[in-house]
């Protein structure tokens, strides 16, 4: 019999395509649906539909779909950690916690405890054996590429795992997905953190926090407004701001440049070319080397310090615990909290946690 | 496929599905309706009631079908709502078509009191004595535990509590068929049936009430079930229930009989290929060919997946808490550690079993675990 595959269906289009391409390609396959999220409020809770969905894909496939509850694990791993970070005004990423903690920790250790030899997701991302290393690579299809959230993978995480659809476009997956019926084929991408989806992320997290309103200030210290409570708010943001600029106004708009939390205010620059929205160096933590060790210091790299954002120039230049980062040119709105996140061209060869920024070496 | 998951469903009976199909073709006619078509299909839903009646020494107008032992279940709880005495008093170890029924109707005005159970799953009956008040209108224990298949003392429980003229209902669901259920023997004043659990179709279901003004309406419409149950009558569904219920209770002893060597030949065997394996649930009383189990170190989910995998059904807890590994209500409260809680198999042996299918359970297990 061939190998055993476990692929973690979400009941999307991408991993429904995964599976039947690990099919045609001769695996054992079966699926498994996680509930990572317990959602008393049905307006939002969209588990059961996907896993309706989820359902039929495996009909149609002819393959056993099972259901893991992680719903502790993810409240304790990654739900925990993000209301942290949010409390203390920094920005989270949960999805990356998620993928180290839950996919490709809870998960895995499930499928193989099955008997599976690897693991299986929808990602867009590549792997590639260089050397008896893992490396991880971008999709191939530049505009759905994930690798941004699987940098804090390990060796061993890596090695278990396939990806089957990292080397095609989206527009191919939707077209066979259509081809096999799967009633998903045109099923919306799901967006934004996977707990609050479609939802307000303010009224969100409103059920967490008691939030103190504060001033809003421009950077030249004028009180120009109120905000509702800084975890609210993310830098660079401009939308919600309610200080006017923007399409109704011939001034150009606010963008918050940064939260000073032991004064409770935010503060905001004019325009989005104002210098105090852009910074040269960053200082990250929790520095993962998908290898197992760092770049060489000369090695020409780039990094993105948020999802989608374009890929920048720099250099390590501190290689400790932490990090220091320098880019070639001053990046918009770094946000301590999100994840900078290193490639040597194709490849993902790690990233940290950003904790600060500024436009000095010496910080 | 080897289906060791009788406490779930069964498999229907060639005949009484033969039957269904043949009442669906023919008997098509509202039982409501006049004409001679009608006259019929009323006629073999009274045939039916009585079938069912028959089976559990009731009378026929004691008898109304319900889409289930769920809505028979919510039925007696929610016609309290009409009643003074708003208290209710229920196992903890009820169906979740009890416990979460209670905990909805309580912000109707309903209170309720759950009584605990020892570590074989049997109600502390002397803890009732101390639950019960003035404004307590309602005792609901099960007849068989769907989980670990304890047997309760109904009997006792009535007689002790028969002086203090509380209506006493019992879930008897995992009962008939298997082991005698008789009403008046019991002494209960309502009881639920289902006929999926033997051999019977999904869908339907009955409940015996002693005395008609002790119930209530959930559904309400046409006159249909003397106004206790509106809705055109599941004629199919009923005359199977009532071919079903005759022939359980017919078969009842060599069933019985069956699903016990079944039962005994599991547990001799198994147990010295896994001497760590515990038995849950109180031996002495207890549904035949129901087995609670647990394998320590061995996540439930785990085996039933690779159970799953061999073709062979069981389950972990209930099947309404498929996809959830979370720890039983049921093991929690007969005291149970969370750690062998999730370690715990159901196998639920029936009619169809033979012996040569428990030995390939027993071969899978040797092999998975």
């Amino acid at each position: 019999m061939s190998d055993t595959i476990i692929i973690g269906m979400s009941g999307g289009v991408d991993s429904a395509v995964a599976a039947s391409i690990l099919i045609e390609k001769g695996y054992t396959v079966e699926a498994v649906f996680m509930k990572n999220w317990d959602e008393k409020d049905e307006e939002f809770c969209t588990a059961a539909r996907d896993y309706k969905d989820a359902l039929q894909v495996c009909e149609i496939l002819d393959i056993p779909l099972r259901s893991i509850d992680l719903t502790e694990e993810y409240w304790e791993k990654v739900f925990k950690i993000f209301l942290e970070e949010c409390g203390i005004g920094r920005t989270p990423n949960p999805d990356i916690i998620c993928n180290k903690e839950i996919k490709f920790r809870a998960f895995l250790d499930y499928a193989l405890e099955l008997g599976a030899k690897k693991i299986a997701t929808g990602h867009y991302a590549q792997i590639k054996n260089h050397e008896n290393t893992f490396q991880l690579l971008r999709g191939k299809d530049s505009n759905k590429d994930q690798s941004y959230f699987l940098y804090r993978l390990d060796q061993y995480q890596i090695s278990k795992s396939i990806f089957p659809i990292g080397d095609l476009d989206k527009e191919y997956v939707r077209k066979k997905a259509n081809d096999l019926n799967f009633l998903n084929h045109n099923k919306k991408d799901s967006t934004g953190i996977c707990f609050i989806g479609e939802r307000n992320y303010k009224n969100f997290l409103k059920k967490f926090f008691d939030t103190q309103s504060g001033n809003i200030v421009s950077n030249n210290g004028d009180i120009i407004g109120k905000h509702d409570g800084l975890m609210y708010y993310t830098y660079g943001q401009r939308q919600g701001l309610g200080i006017g600029g923007g399409y109704s106004n011939r001034e150009a708009p606010w963008y918050v440049s940064d939260k000073i939390l032991s004064e409770n205010r935010l503060i905001v620059a004019q325009g989005h070319d104002h210098p105090d929205l852009y910074h040269t160096f960053l200082t990250a933590s929790s520095i993962n080397w998908i290898s197992g060790s760092a770049p060489l210091s000369e090695s020409k790299i780039t990094a993105k310090i948020r999802y989608r954002s374009r890929d920048a120039s720099c250099r390590i230049i501190e290689k400790a615990k932490n990090i220091l980062v320098e880019f070639d040119s001053p990046q918009f709105a770094i946000a301590p909290g999100q994840s900078i996140v290193f490639y040597n061209n194709d490849v993902c060869i790690g990233g940290g946690i950003i904790e600060s920024r500024s436009n000095s070496q010496s910080k | 496929m080897l289906y060791f998951d009788h406490s779930a469903t069964t498999p229907i009976l060639p005949e009484v599905a033969q039957k269904i199909d043949h009442t669906n073709r023919e008997h098509y006619a509202n039982p409501s309706s006049i004409y001679s078509l009608g006259r019929k299909a009323r006629s073999l839903i009274e045939k039916a009631r009585q079938q069912v009646a028959d089976a559990i020494g009731a009378k026929a107008e004691q008898i109304y079908f319900t889409s289930g032992g769920t809505e028979a279940n919510n039925q007696v709880l929610w016609s309290k709502l009409a009643e003074k005495k708003k208290h209710i008093i229920a196992s903890s170890i009820e169906h979740p078509a009890i416990l979460k029924a209670l905990k909805r109707i309580e912000s109707y005005g309903i209170t309720f009191s759950l009584l605990p159970v020892d570590n074989k799953g049997t109600v502390k009956a002397d803890s009732l004595e101390h639950l019960i008040n003035e404004n307590t209108g309602l005792i609901s224990i099960m007849f068989a535990n769907n989980e670990v298949g304890t047997i309760q003392p109904i009997q006792d429980i009535v007689k002790k509590t028969s002086s203090l003229d509380i209506p006493f209902h019992t879930d008897a669901v995992q009962a008939l068929g298997k082991t005698p259920v008789n009403v008046s023997t019991l002494g209960v004043d309502y009881l639920s049936l289902s006929a999926h659990k033997f051999y019977g179709p999904k869908g339907i279901g009955a409940l015996f009430v002693k005395n008609k003004k002790m119930l209530k309406p959930l559904i309400i419409g046409g006159e249909q079930e003397s106004g206790l149950r509106a809705g055109t009558e599941n004629i199919s569904g009923i005359v199977g229930m009532g071919l079903a219920a005759e022939l359980a209770s017919k078969n009842q002893k060599d069933c019985f009989e069956h699903l016990n060597i079944l039962k005994e030949y599991f547990m001799e065997n198994l147990k010295p290929r896994f001497p760590n394996a515990i038995f849950n649930g109180n031996h002495n009383h207890c549904l035949p060919g129901l087995i609670s189990i647990s394998f320590p170190k061995n996540r439930s989910d785990i085996l039933m997946a690779k159970l799953d995998r061999k073709g062979i059904a069981v389950s972990n807890g209930a099947a309404c808490n498929t996809g959830n590994v979370k720890p039983s209500v049921v093991l929690k409260a007969m005291g149970i550690e969370d750690d062998l809680n999730i370690s715990t198999l159901r196998i639920s042996f029936g009619n169809g079993n033979s012996l040569d299918d428990v030995d390939q359970l027993l071969k899978a297990l040797e092999i998975i675990i």
